[in-house]
C-alpha cells in the first residue's frame, strides 16, 4: 500500500480495517495465552476474563465485517483493495474462532479444577501453546509487514504444531489408560490440546489470506501435516 | 469598502441609463421609419394597386408591372443563386474542410457578402449590359444572383458546420459512401437552416435598387420578355419618389411598405424556422 | 443460466479460440504526434473485449482504427497491420465502405439520423441490398427487436429518432448497426452519456449480442468493463500495458500501472 488513492477517505477505510484487525489479534493473543496460564495455574479469575474478553472481540469482528461491507458497497474496490477488504473479512472471522477456542479453554479450567493438571501434561500444554502463540504472533507480524514469503513459511510450520498435539495426544491417552480416575480431566485437556492445535490452523488459514492479499494467487497444494492423531488407536502403543 | 460600494452603485446605475437611452434611441429610428411608411403607404393601398400598370405622369393606376417584375427578377435569380451557393458551401464545409482553397473562398466571400451592390450593378453591366448593347430583365436577375451566392454559400457551410460530426461518423460508419452521408443526412439535419439562409437572401435582394439601375432599367409597361428592360418595385420607388407628381409620390410609398412588409414576412419565417431548431 | 455466463467468464477457453482481429505492431499518428505505439493485440471472436484507461490513452484511437473511421480526417493515419479475418484493413487498396459493414460502430452520443425509426433502420439496408417492402419491414423489426427497442417503438415507427429517450437512441443505433449485419461492433462508450438504468439495459444487450458479435468497447467506467467483457485491455499513454482476462485484470493484475488505475490509484 505504498501509493495512496486519489480518494483519502478510501485509504482511511482501509487503514481502518488493518488497524482494527491488528487489535484483534492482539487480543486474541493475549486470551489464548492467559487461557492457558489459566489452566496450567487453575487461576479461575483469569479464566473468566478470558471469558468475558470474548464478548469484546466478537464485536470488533462484527464492526470489521459492517465496514468492509459498506466499504465494498461504497468504493466498489478491485484488484488489490478487493483483495485486501475481503482478507480482512476472513482473517477477520479466523481471529474470532481463536478466541472461540481461547474462551473454550478458559471455561474447562474451572471443570479441571478439583483434580489440577498435572505436571508433566502442563509443561506439554504449555509448549504446545508456545508453539501455537509464536504461529499467531508471527502471522499477525506478517499481516502488518505483507512478506509473502514469510506467510509461506509460518504457513509451513504449522506442521510441527500438529506432530506435538500428536504426541500429546498419546500422552493423555496412556494417561487415561493408567488409572480411569484420570479419564474426566484428560479428555478436557484433550480438547484444551485440540484447541490450541486449532489455533494454529487458523494462524495457518490467516497466513494464506496474507499471501492472497499480497501476492493476487492462492497458495496451493495439501500443506504437509503430521497431526496423525486420527489415526491413534487405544491399543497402539 | 463603504465609500467604494455606493460609488460602484452609482457608476453601474448611469452606465444603466446610457445604454438603455441608446436602445430606446435605435428602437425608435425603426418605429419612426415603420410608422411614417405605414401612415403614408397605407393610405394608399387598394385594390388597383394590384390590378393596374404603373400610370403616365398625372393619372391614376397601379404597380401591377413592378410588382411582377420583382417577382420574376427575384425568383430567377434565386433559382441561379442558391444551387450555386449550396453546393459551393457543400464543399466547403464537406469535401474541402481541411483544404486551403476553402479558406482562400471563405475570405474571398466574406468581401463579397459585404460588397456595396452598385459595384455588383457595375460589374453586371459591363459583363452583360454592354456587350449586349441593352438593358435587360435577365441581366438584373444575374446581379441579384450575384447578391444571392455570398449569402447562401456563408449560411449553407455555417449550418453544415453546425451538424455535429458525430453524426457524419455516424454516417460513415454504416458504410455510406460519402455523398449519401451529406445528402441524407447532413442536409437533412442542416435543412431549416439552410432554408432560412435562402430566405434572407430573397429578403436582401427584394429591396436593392441599384444593381437593377444598372441592369433591368424599369419598364413603364407590362412585359414578360426577359431579353428586355423589366420594372422593379425598387426602380420604380426610386422612380416615382423622385418625380414630382403626388400620384407616383404616394405610389412609391405603397411600393415601399410593400417590400418592408414582405422583408419583415421573410424575416418572421426564417427567425421561426431557426427558433424551432433549437428548442430540439 | 446466469451462474452458467459468470463461470464462463472466470474460465474462459483460451485455447481453442479463434482470433477475429490480430493488431499487430500497430502505430498511430496525429500529424507529428504518435498516439498509439506498437500495439501488438489478438481479439477473440465471438467475445466482448474491453478499452479501459484514462483520457487520451489512445483506446478511442485505437477503436477507431479498427473501421478506418479515422480516414474521415486528414493527417491522421496508421502504420502496421490490422488483420480482420486474416485479411490488412489497413491495406491501400481495402474498400472502406464495405469494410464499415463488416465493423459497425456505436458512438458515445447517441447518434439517430434525422429521419424517422424506421428509415434509421432501412438507411444502411438499403445502402447494399434492394428489398421489398415486407422483406424491408422483417429486417427493420429483426433489428429492433435484436436491439430490444421493438416494443417500445413499434406503434411509431414513423416518428422522429430524435423523438426518443437518451437511451432508447442509443438502442436505435446498435439496431441500426446490427441491421446491416455487421460481424463485429465497435462500441465508444455507448453509456457515457446516459443515466444508469439506460446503461444497464444496453450493458444487458452487449451481453446477449456477444454471442453472435465480436465485440470491442471502449469505456471511461471501469466497473461497465468488469462487468460486461471478457478480456480487457487496459492502455496508457499510446502503450499497451496489458492484455488478460478481465477477471484477472481486476482481481490481480500483472503490471503494477494497471493496478494503481483500477485502483483509482493515479494522480
Amino acid at each position: 500500500m505504498a501509493s495512496t488513492h486519489m480518494l483519502t477517505a478510501f485509504d482511511e477505510e482501509l487503514q481502518y480495517l488493518t488497524r482494527r484487525i491488528s487489535e484483534m489479534g492482539g487480543l486474541a493473543e493475549q486470551m489464548c495465552s492467559d487461557a492457558v496460564r489459566a489452566l496450567v495455574n487453575s487461576d479461575s479469575a483469569l479464566a473468566q476474563k478470558v471469558i468475558s474478553d470474548d464478548v469484546i472481540l466478537d464485536g470488533a469482528e462484527r464492526e470489521i465485517q459492517e465496514k468492509a461491507i459498506i466499504t465494498i458497497a461504497r468504493r466498489q474496490p478491485v484488484a488489490a483493495d478487493l483483495r485486501e477488504v475481503v482478507g480482512s473479512l476472513r482473517i477477520a472471522a479466523d481471529l474470532e474462532r481463536v478466541g472461540d477456542l481461547g474462551k473454550n479453554t478458559a471455561k474447562r479450567v474451572i471443570a479441571v479444577q478439583g483434580t489440577g493438571v498435572p505436571r508433566k501434561l502442563a509443561r506439554g500444554l504449555e509448549h504446545l501453546s508456545d508453539l501455537a502463540l509464536v504461529q499467531l504472533k508471527d502471522v499477525l507480524d506478517v499481516y502488518v509487514s505483507r512478506s509473502a514469503e514469510k506467510a509461506e513459511v509460518i504457513r509451513l510450520r504449522d506442521e510441527e504444531i500438529d506432530a506435538m498435539y500428536t504426541s500429546l495426544f498419546r500422552e493423555l491417552l496412556t494417561y487415561m489408560m493408567e488409572d480411569p480416575r484420570n479419564i474426566t480431566t484428560c479428555t478436557h485437556l484433550l480438547f484444551c490440546a485440540k484447541n490450541i492445535e486449532r489455533i494454529g490452523d487458523h494462524a495457518t488459514n490467516i497466513a494464506e489470506t496474507i499471501y492472497y492479499m499480497t501476492t493476487g494467487a492462492q497458495l496451493e497444494g495439501e500443506r504437509p501435516k503430521d497431526d496423525s492423531s486420527n489415526t491413534v488407536g487405544a491399543a497402539g502403543r | 469598502m463603504s465609500t467604494i460600494y455606493p460609488r460602484r452603485k452609482a457608476t453601474n446605475g448611469i452606465m444603466m441609463a446610457l445604454c438603455v437611452v441608446a436602445a430606446v434611441i435605435g428602437l425608435a429610428w425603426l418605429a419612426l421609419i415603420l410608422g411614417a411608411l405605414l401612415y403614408n403607404g397605407l393610405a394608399g393601398v387598394n385594390i388597383a394597386v394590384f390590378t393596374q400598370m404603373t400610370p403616365p405622369p398625372g393619372e391614376a393606376g397601379g404597380l401591377l408591372n413592378a410588382i411582377a417584375g420583382s417577382l420574376v427578377i427575384t425568383v430567377i435569380a434565386v433559382v441561379i443563386g442558391t444551387p450555386i451557393g449550396i453546393m459551393a458551401g457543400t464543399y466547403m464545409a464537406e469535401y474541402g474542410r481541411f483544404s486551403k482553397l476553402t479558406t482562400v473562398v471563405r475570405f474571398i466571400n466574406d468581401i463579397l457578402l459585404s460588397a456595396p451592390s452598385i459595384v455588383v450593378g457595375l460589374f453586371v453591366y459591363e459583363l452583360v449590359v454592354r456587350p449586349m448593347g441593352h438593358f435587360s430583365a435577365f441581366a438584373g436577375a444575374f446581379a441579384l444572383a450575384v447578391l444571392v451566392i455570398p449569402v447562401v454559400v456563408r449560411t449553407t457551410e455555417d449550418m453544415l458546420n453546425l451538424v455535429p460530426n458525430a453524426l457524419r461518423e455516424a454516417g460513415t460508419a454504416i458504410g455510406a459512401p460519402r455523398w449519401i452521408v451529406i445528402r441524407s443526412v447532413a442536409y437533412r439535419a442542416a435543412l431549416s437552416g439552410i432554408v432560412t439562409g435562402i430566405l434572407l437572401a430573397i429578403a436582401r435582394i427584394s429591396g436593392e435598387t441599384a444593381p437593377l439601375l444598372f441592369t433591368a432599367l424599369n419598364n413603364q409597361f407590362w412585359s414578360s420578355n426577359l431579353n428586355a428592360p423589366m420594372a422593379s418595385l425598387p426602380v420604380t420607388i426610386f422612380q416615382f419618389a423622385l418625380s414630382p407628381y403626388e400620384e407616383w409620390q404616394q405610389l412609391a410609398w405603397t411600393g415601399a411598405l410593400l417590400i418592408t412588409l414582405t422583408v419583415l414576412a421573410l424575416s418572421i419565417i426564417a427567425r421561426s424556422l431557426t427558433g424551432r431548431r433549437e428548442d430540439r | 443460466m446466469n451462474n452458467m455466463v459468470s463461470l464462463d467468464k472466470v474460465a474462459p477457453q483460451q485455447t481453442s479460440e479463434k482470433a477475429k482481429i490480430e493488431i499487430k505492431n500497430l502505430n498511430f499518428y496525429y500529424g507529428e504526434s504518435k498516439a498509439l505505439k506498437n500495439i501488438t493485440l489478438s481479439l477473440p471472436e465471438r467475445s466482448v473485449t474491453a478499452f479501459i484507461g484514462p483520457s487520451g490513452c489512445g483506446k478511442s484511437t485505437l477503436l477507431r482504427v479498427l473501421n478506418r473511421i479515422y480516414e474521415l480526417y486528414p493527417k491522421q493515419r496508421a502504420e502496421g497491420e490490422v488483420l480482420v479475418d486474416g485479411q490488412n484493413i489497413l491495406d491501400r487498396n481495402q474498400d472502406l465502405n464495405l469494410l464499415r459493414t463488416k465493423v459497425g460502430m456505436v458512438f458515445q452520443k447517441p447518434t439517430p439520423f434525422p429521419m424517422s425509426i424506421y428509415e434509421n433502420i432501412s438507411f444502411g439496408i438499403k445502402l447494399y441490398e434492394t428489398l421489398s417492402k415486407s422483406e424491408m419491414d422483417e429486417r427493420v423489426e429483426a433489428a429492433l427487436r435484436r436491439a430490444a427497442l421493438w416494443n417500445e417503438v413499434k406503434d411509431k415507427l414513423n416518428a422522429s429518432g430524435l423523438s426518443l429517450s437518451g437511451g432508447q437512441q442509443q438502442r436505435l443505433c446498435i439496431a441500426r448497426t446490427v441491421a446491416v449485419k455487421p460481424e463485429i461492433i465497435l462500441l465508444d462508450e455507448p453509456a457515457s452519456a446516459l443515466d444508469p438504468l439506460s446503461t444497464a439495459k444496453i450493458e444487458e444487450l452487449i451481453d446477449e449480442l456477444r454471442a453472435d458479435y465480436t465485440i470491442v468497447i471502449v469505456t471511461h467506467n471501469m466497473q461497465q468493463a468488469a462487468r460486461v467483457s471478457r478480456q480487457t485491455a487496459f492502455m496508457y499513454l499510446g502503450e499497451l500495458v496489458e492484455f488478460d482476462e478481465t477477471a484477472k485484470i481486476f482481481t490481480s493484475p500483472r503490471e503494477k500501472r494497471t493496478q494503481d488505475y483500477v485502483t483509482g490509484r493515479f494522480g
